[in-house]
Order: C-alpha cells, then structure tokens, then sequence
C-alpha cells in the first residue's frame, strides 16, 4: 500500500488557552524511519498520541496509514505504539505480557515475541515491576512489534535509557525493521539517539513543524556558510537563512539553498544532521513572527 | 481479552473466594444453633399464640453468640457493597489512568470499547454473584430470627435481605468505575466512591422506598396489650398513646391513635382517672373506654418481594447509566 503513514493538514490541539501542536501539515510517505525531534514540550507526545487516536486533534485532519486513527481493530492491528516511559502492568509477569499480546492482537508473532524474550535474557516469570527501565522498554517494545504492524511508532523510547541501554533498544528496533520492513515514527528531544537510524526527520519547536524531510535531502541542501560580515538579504537568490551568527569581521550562517552556492567571498561547508536541526530550533527561539514552514 | 481482564482481577476474586467461604462456613455451623434454639424455644411447634415461644427464642438468641452474628451479618450485607464499589470499582479503570497502562491496553488490537466491556462484565458479575450469595446465606440463615424479632421488611433488615444488595453492589461498582474515570485518581475515586454510595443506600429507606409499592391503610380498636407509648405532659396534661400492634410483621410508616372523630387523640387526661391519687390501672381503663382506634399506613409483609424488585430494579438501572455514561466517555473524553 503506498498511501503516506501519516498524513495530516492543519493539525491543531489546544488545551484551553496553551496550544500543543498548530497547524501541522504532513505527508511521510512509506517505509522510512522517521525521527522527530524537538526541545521537551515541543508537541511531539501531542502529535503521536493524536497518530495513535489517544488524543482527538481540536481541529484539521490526521490520516495514519490512509485510515483514521484506532479506527477499530484493524486499524489498530496496523499500528503499534510504545508510549512515553513505557508502561507495562507492574504487577504482571512478562509471560502474562505476551499472552495479553497474544489474546488481543490476531496477528501476534508468538515465536518472536518469545524469541526477542529469550534474546534479552528475561526470565518469563518476572514481574514487570521488577525490570529494569531498559528491560521495560524492551518488554514494551516486544508488545508493540509481536502484533507485527504496519506502522510502529515510539514516543521518547530511549529517554530515560541509559547509554548501553539506549543502544540494545535501538538495535532490536532496527533489527526489526530490517526483518519486517516497517516504517517507524520515534521522537526523542536528542538528535543523537536518532541520527544512526533515521533517514527521515521532523523538526517540531514550540508547537510548529519546522522542517520536515528526507535526511539525505535536508543534509544536501542545507550549508553553513562563512565569509566576511555581511546583512541577511545580501546573499544569492534561492539562498535562506536559517541562523546567523556575527563576529565584527565575519559571518557564519546556517543557510537552505537547493541549487550549490555560487559565491567566492563564502566558504561552504557541509553541515552536520545535529547543527541543522539546532540552527532550527534556535530559529524558532529567536524569532518572533511565525517561521514559515517547510515541508519539503 | 476476558482472559486478562479475569487475570489482572484473579487475586482480588481468590481473596474474597476465600472470605465468603470463611463467612460461608460460621453461618452453617451458627445455623444449626439458631434451628436447634428455634425447636427448643417451642416455636417450631407452635402454631397461632407463639408469642411466649418467639420471645424465649429471642431471649437465647441474644443471650448466645447467634444475636452478634445476626448484627454482624446485617453490617456486612450492607459494606460489602461498598467495597465492591471502593476496591474493584474504582480502581479499575484509575489505576490504568494513574500508571499509563491504558496507553499500553488501548494500542492493541481491540477497541477501548470492548476493553471497557470485559473488564466491566468480568468484575461487574463476579460483584453481583458477591452480594448475590452472601445476601442469600445471610437471609436464609436470619430467617427465623428475622420473624421473630426484626421482620425483614423494617427499613433496616430489608436492606440486607433478598436481591437488594445485588442492585447495591452493581450500584457501587459501576459508581466506583464512572468516578475514577472522571477523577482519574484511584484514592480520591475511592472516597468519593464511599460517600455517594453512603447517600444513595441511606436516602433510600428516609424517602423513597415507602412510594415504591402503594403503602396500605387500616384502622382497628386501639390494642392497650401492645401500648409503645403512653404519657401524659403536666401541666397541660396533653396525652400521647401509641399501640405497638403490628398487622403482620409489617413496616409501619405512620401510627396515629384517633378518637372517633377521626382526629388525633391527644387527651387532655381527665384528671379523675389520671391523676397522681390513682393508679396507672385506672387511667389505662378510662383511655380503653374512649372507643379510640389505631389508624397506620404500612407496606405489609406480602410486599417484600415487590419492593425488593422495584428498589433492586433502580439501583441496576443507575448502573446501568453509569455504565452508558462510561462508554460514551471512553470514546469522546478520554485520552
């Protein structure tokens, strides 16, 4: 099926008077693994528990797999979702984890839920309570893939992770992907936990979508650019700023231009996928009107 | 699912298993007690005139450990309810909003719908099969006693007899379920549980329960055998009688002695029968010979079972609104 894994056009969910998420316009289309990124309180959770139909947006239009969210069954057979802190029932064991998995989800992957079990030398017997926050997640996310969906989205996975646990999460993610070919949808506020596996990424600051795109395109067409002091506009056509940063003699900025920058006063230099997506999130912090949105 | 909503349930039920096997277990054993003090007493005998035989039994009931028993079966009857309510209803539903875990439920392959509905059906049975044979051995152990002394249908016993408690119980829990819900906090559910519960089971007896089935009406002879009341108010010497007759281990609503008139005798005691010179005999004699009448309202005995239908029927309906309102906020509300 090719219709996008989201799909959205002028999502908004506001809590009274405080705006989570405005006007969020995207279409990802298959088979990636999407990061999104952005600072605590950004709107990620917002925009992944409405993904997930946790949430009813306040207004526009959210399409997840070409379906609404938890529809019904089916369309919640096609997604999986590891909430923020994966929660698990403390007082179950594992084994009762993975036949609630297996009572509730008709497609569930007996053999490899026990498999990923086995793998990460849990014992079947244990309660949840017992675990490790990263055996935890593990158990979370052997829930989310035995159902084998579709679509499998994480909300923060690894924050509260530490280092080698953050790397054995990963690797039994991607692995997954490897094996079953899902797009994924994970959020984190680091882009760290998220350059090695995506290939697609989401910029979300203060409730907005910044950026949003392939990372091979984003990294393609975004410079950082020094040369002597100069004004903003004073830059080729079809050049953007996204941040400027002066000395008194010199200029360093940030800028996204699809065409390579002709001009021999600057020195161009290819940017890393971590200062891009600084230079938006500082964008977004110092400016006061409302940045325009990219969406390609 | 029903598998899983009975084993996040299990420990709760093996629990109250045990307890009402326990409970089970004193009312056998303290039942053949209180038949062996009905034989001895002589009212198993006796039929028509039993009253020196029913108040032997009550006297050896109260004097054995059979009269607590009786008051404590009538306490439990009517917490057990409450527990239901407090402890399988109100957390049901809040301890998942608390720890996050809905987030996990609701991302499998069944609707918070049909999550709600097992988890409801399972829980929701086994507290009405609860109340149900508890309400049942309490009755069909207190039953000598309760028509020797109490008569079941007196506000208090009638509670705690027959199929109300099951409306009470799935009264509590649909109640304890609908507010952790909406309070979302297992604890404060818990209390807000308890206090509505109380209101709705008190206010039952105070103003309703009487409406529920039309209360009939008589008037007969005053009956001085049976006087509740009689006193005189110096120096007005205003008079109050009230006979204890009863027509039929009944629930009297209102009794009222009235002269043949139809008014409400209120004397004045005339002084030549009533005054300190004579003896309460005399006084006794003159109000006999007023020709006063004993005029009540009261649900007689025969109207146990409809009440007990029609007042089990509202509780299982406010049940079931409550169970509706869940729904409708399951889907619409919460997230």
């Amino acid at each position: 099926m090719n219709s996008p894994v989201l799909q959205t056009d002028g999502l908004s969910k506001r809590y009274g008077r405080r705006t989570a998420l405005s006007d969020c316009t995207l279409s990802i289309p298959p088979g990636h693994v999407v990061g999104l990124v952005g600072p605590n309180g950004a709107g990620k959770t917002t925009l992944l528990q409405i993904a997930v139909g946790m949430l009813a947006p306040t207004s526009g239009t959210i399409n997840v797999l070409g379906r609404r969210p938890a529809a019904g069954p089916a369309q919640l057979a096609r997604v999986g979702f590891v909430a923020q802190e994966t929660p698990t029932y403390a007082g179950l064991s594992i084994a009762d984890h993975l036949r609630f998995g297996a009572h509730t989800n008709p497609g569930w992957d007996r053999r490899l839920a026990d498999d990923r079990i086995a793998q990460l030398g849990l014992d079947p017997a244990q309660k949840a309570g017992k675990l490790s926050g990263g055996q935890r997640a593990q158990l979370a996310l052997t829930l989310a893939i035995a159902k084998l969906p579709e679509l499998l989205i994480l909300d923060e996975p690894v924050a509260s992770l530490d280092p080698l646990a953050r790397r054995e999460f990963l690797q039994g993610l991607m692995a997954y992907i490897a094996d079953h070919g899902a797009s994924v949808i994970l959020s984190s506020h680091l882009v760290s936990d998220l350059e090695r596996v995506c290939d697609y990424l989401i910029v979300l600051v203060a409730s907005r979508v910044r950026i949003a795109g392939e990372v091979d395109d984003l990294l393609s067409t975004h410079y950082r650019v020094t040369g002597p002091r100069r004004a903003p506009g004073d830059l080729p056509p079809g050049v953007e700023v996204i941040e400027a940063s002066h000395t008194d003699r010199q200029s360093t900025l940030v800028v996204r231009s699809s065409g390579p920058i002709d001009d021999p006063a600057l020195a161009v230099e290819q940017i890393t996928l971590e200062d891009l997506v600084l230079a938006y999130m500082a964008q977004a912090t110092t400016s006061s009107r409302p940045t325009l949105e990219h969406t390609r | 699912m029903t598998w899983f909503a009975w084993r996040q349930f299990r420990t709760l039920a093996w629990i109250t298993g045990g307890i009402l096997v326990a409970i089970g277990a004193l009312l056998a054993v303290s039942g053949h007690s209180v038949a062996d003090q009905w034989v001895a007493s002589g009212a198993a005998a006796c039929h028509g005139g039993c009253d020196t035989a029913l108040r032997t039994f009550n006297i050896e009931v109260a004097s054995s450990a059979n009269g607590v028993i009786y008051q404590l079966s009538l306490a439990v009857v009517y917490v057990v309810p409450a527990l239901i309510g407090i402890f399988w209803g109100a957390p049901l539903i809040a301890r998942e909003l608390e720890a996050g875990t809905h987030r996990l439920a609701w991302n499998q392959s069944i609707t918070r719908t049909r999550w709600l509905a097992t988890k409801l059906a399972v829980v929701g049975s086994a507290g009405a099969a609860t109340a149900g044979l508890l309400s049942w051995g309490v009755t069909a152990w207190a039953h000598h006693i309760d028509h020797a002394k109490y008569y079941r249908i007196t506000p208090l016993v009638y509670g705690a007899r027959g199929i109300v408690p099951i409306g009470y119980a799935l009264f509590a829990f649909a109640l304890g379920v609908a507010l952790g819900m909406l309070i979302r906090r297992t604890v404060p559910a818990m209390a807000a549980t308890l206090a509505v519960y109380i209101a709705a089971v008190v206010s039952m007896p105070l103003w309703i329960r009487a409406h529920l089935v039309p209360a009939r009406h008589a008037t007969s002879a005053l009956d001085l055998s049976r006087l509740q009341e009689f006193t005189i108010v110096l120096p007005s010497r205003v008079m109050k009688v009230v006979s204890g007759a009863n027509p039929g281990d009944a629930w009297v609503l209102s009794n009222n002695t009235i002269t043949s008139t139809g008014r409400v005798f209120t004397g004045p005691a005339d002084p030549r029968y009533c005054g300190d010179d004579q003896g309460p005999r005399a006084c006794m004699n003159w109000v006999g010979s007023l020709g006063l009448r004993q005029d009540i309202t009261y649900q007689p005995a025969s109207h146990f079972w409809p009440l007990q239908w029609a007042e089990t029927g509202i509780f299982v309906a406010a049940a079931a609104l409550l169970v509706g309102f869940c729904f409708w906020w399951i889907r619409r509300r919460l997230a």
